[in-house]
């Protein structure tokens, strides 16, 4: 035992090269989403270690997809990259792909973007890039039902279900928050990688190593996401503690800061970055998305947990539930009104552009939705307070099953693209 | 924004060596000892959750690419569920052996997590070699757990499972040709 410990330390000592150092862009010349008054005569990488490269592993690209750069060659013991360009001039963003070959075997391969005289296009923009494709639908539709299923629990814990409950509803709970928390971060961390592939353009196997960073620091959606994967981190934790260490109360903390961190999908979206927006619309749409979520999430919880595991809260659970709803109802009807009129200021933009009839689609369900609500609030409820004891449990999951059909047109709409509007004087541009 | 990786592999190194002294200490002195105390139980899982925490910090900080971005997030989420199962042993909210089989499962899919994280041989670079040797480490240390749960009493399981956390503070410790313990014996330099 003590020869192979003494031989396990040794090799991994005395081996040479570096160990766990992996291939990191550290530096550009022009910075990555620059904007820059001279055209650049070369194009300049520098990594954390010394790389090899093709002849073709810096490519410049003009908006029209010339390529620009020459022949790449390596400096300063291989970990400067260089490429000269020629042919770029003033008022157009430019596309630079590059893609090296590390000591470790690992080939990490990056796109980014630069401006001369211009601002630089979002790397998302970057020539080459595809728009949001069905993949990006899919992993949007999955994060909201996720961000629900965390949510809308908690708050029906917190608010409507109050008070002790039986231990296995409890634990229900419990581990519903948890296992959400870990899916509202993993299928953020696809839907992240997803949409930064768009632009990457590359095949799966390469994607694997492809440089995230200019995604990640240098686009609102890249911020929102490094900050909800860390604070959905913590949320996890903070629930993982909640029960085990009984203390109930820690949930309030754990909500709080999942419907803060919420935000970071209304401060990267449409209502964000689109030429009208503003904080108005930034705080609609979050409250839009949060009603939404509360009230698709709290169903599922009805339905799936109070229902079948506690049929003596169910009353109170039904009522309680019902008196939220109308607000949620409420919130959701209010900003989503004033976002639809914020994005589509023409009524015709309805049924002439295809933002509009998207958004015709998710009113549909939404009606579907709202009139299953209102059956539920006008004939079940009046059951309910008069001493009754319906079982509608099954149609309480149609309900939830109807609610998280929104979410999916809602996210189908999030990655549509809304027709362009005029920007107020008085607004500013900011990064997308 | 990216950290120089050695710094975030020396702290986790530094975790891990605390984690393994936590360990190799209950082994030697008994659990009946080491437990006098109350609170002494609860530092290994409660280092476990914080090192997670730790983890996820670092996982934001490694979009350098999708592969160790994901593998971070996967370190995260197995640092949480197993000091969160160690937690709820200690507090008797679980009672069952079996669920010291999590731990193994999260130090299993950590180290695979490793072993598909590196796509060249054992000796192809240092780097190579420290991916594959910390990858198998903590997959054959999986066994550990997996023996506690089957027969709790014999010893060597636990002493498996402290030592693994030693070993794995040794391999992390190695990181980087500038490492000020270490370094002096790579070639590269600092």
């Amino acid at each position: 035992m003590r020869r192979a410990l003494l031989l396990c330390a040794v090799a991994a000592l005395v081996a040479p090269t570096a160990a766990l150092g992996h291939v990191i862009l550290e530096s550009s010349q022009p910075v990555t989403q620059s904007r820059l008054e001279a055209p650049p005569n070369e194009i300049r990488l520098r990594f954390n270690q010394a790389v090899t490269v093709s002849p073709g592993a810096i490519q410049v690209l003009a908006p029209d997809g010339t390529l620009l750069s020459g022949t790449a060659t390596t400096s300063e013991e291989g970990r400067v990259v260089t490429a000269p360009v020629s042919r770029v001039v003033r008022g157009a963003g430019y596309t630079v792909r590059w893609r090296v070959i590390g000591g470790d075997g690992h080939a990490p391969a990056g796109v980014f973007t630069f401006g001369v005289g211009v601002p630089a296009p979002p790397p998302t923009e970057a020539v080459g890039a595809v728009a949001a494709t069905w993949r990006d639908d899919v992993t949007r539709w999955a994060l909201f039902v996720a961000l629900a299923l965390l949510i809308g629990p908690l708050v029906v814990r917190l608010v409507v279900v109050r008070g002790p409950v039986p231990a296995r509803v409890e634990r229900g709970f419990h581990l519903l928050g948890v296992v959400s928390a870990f899916l509202v971060i993993d299928v953020g961390i696809v839907a992240f990688v997803v949409r930064a592939s768009n632009a990457l353009q590359l095949p799966l196997g390469d994607l694997l190593y492809g440089d995230l960073q200019p995604f990640a620091e240098k686009t609102r959606f890249g911020i929102a996401f490094l900050a909800m994967t860390l604070g959905f981190g913590i949320v996890a934790a903070v629930l993982l503690l909640a029960w085990i260490l009984e203390r109930p109360e820690l949930r309030w903390p754990a909500l709080v800061l999942s419907l803060a961190l919420a935000s970071g999908l209304s401060l990267s979206g449409h209502q964000a970055t689109e030429d009208n927006a503003g904080w108005l619309s930034q705080a609609a749409d979050w409250l839009h998305l949060v009603a939404a979520s509360v009230w698709a999430g709290g169903l599922v919880a009805l339905a799936f947990l109070v229902w079948p595991l506690a049929p003596s809260l169910r009353r109170n659970a039904f009522l309680g539930f019902a008196r939220l709803a109308v607000l949620l109802v409420g919130a959701m009807v209010l900003a989503g009104s004033y976002l639809a009129l914020t994005r589509l200021p023409e009524a015709s933009d309805l049924w002439q552009t295809q933002y509009g009839r998207l958004l015709l689609l998710k009113l549909g369900i939404v009606a579907l939705a709202l009139t299953w609500g209102a059956a539920h609030h006008f004939v079940v409820r009046p059951r309910f307070e008069a001493g009754g004891e319906p079982d509608v449990r099954h149609s309480l999951a149609g309900e939830a099953a109807v609610a998280l059909t929104v979410l999916l047109a809602a996210a189908i709409l999030t990655n549509a693209a809304p027709p362009p509007v005029e920007p107020p004087a008085a607004n500013a541009g900011s990064a997308r | 924004m990216v950290p120089r990786p050695e710094g975030a592999h020396w702290i986790a190194g530094a975790v891990s060596l605390l984690l393994g002294l936590l360990l190799v200490s209950e082994v030697l002195v008994g659990p009946e000892v080491f437990r006098r105390r109350p609170w002494r139980a609860y530092l290994f899982p409660a280092v476990v959750i914080a090192s997670s925490v730790l983890l996820w910090l670092i996982t934001i900080f490694s979009t350098f690419s999708t592969m160790h971005l994901l593998a971070h997030a996967v370190w995260a989420q197995a640092a949480l569920s197993a000091g969160a199962v160690q937690l709820a042993l200690v507090r008797g909210k679980l009672t069952s052996p079996a669920w010291s089989l999590v731990p193994g499962v999260a130090l299993l899919v950590s180290g695979a997590a490793f072993l598909v994280h590196e796509p060249n041989d054992w000796l192809y670079s240092r780097s190579a070699f420290l991916h594959h040797a910390i990858g198998w480490l903590l997959v054959i240390s999986a066994l550990f757990p997996l023996g506690q749960a089957l027969r709790p009493r014999q010893l060597v399981w636990r002493a498996g499972f402290a030592v693994t956390f030693v070993l794995l503070a040794v391999l992390l410790f190695a990181d980087r040709d500038s490492a000020t313990i270490f370094g002096r014996f790579g070639a590269g330099a600092p």
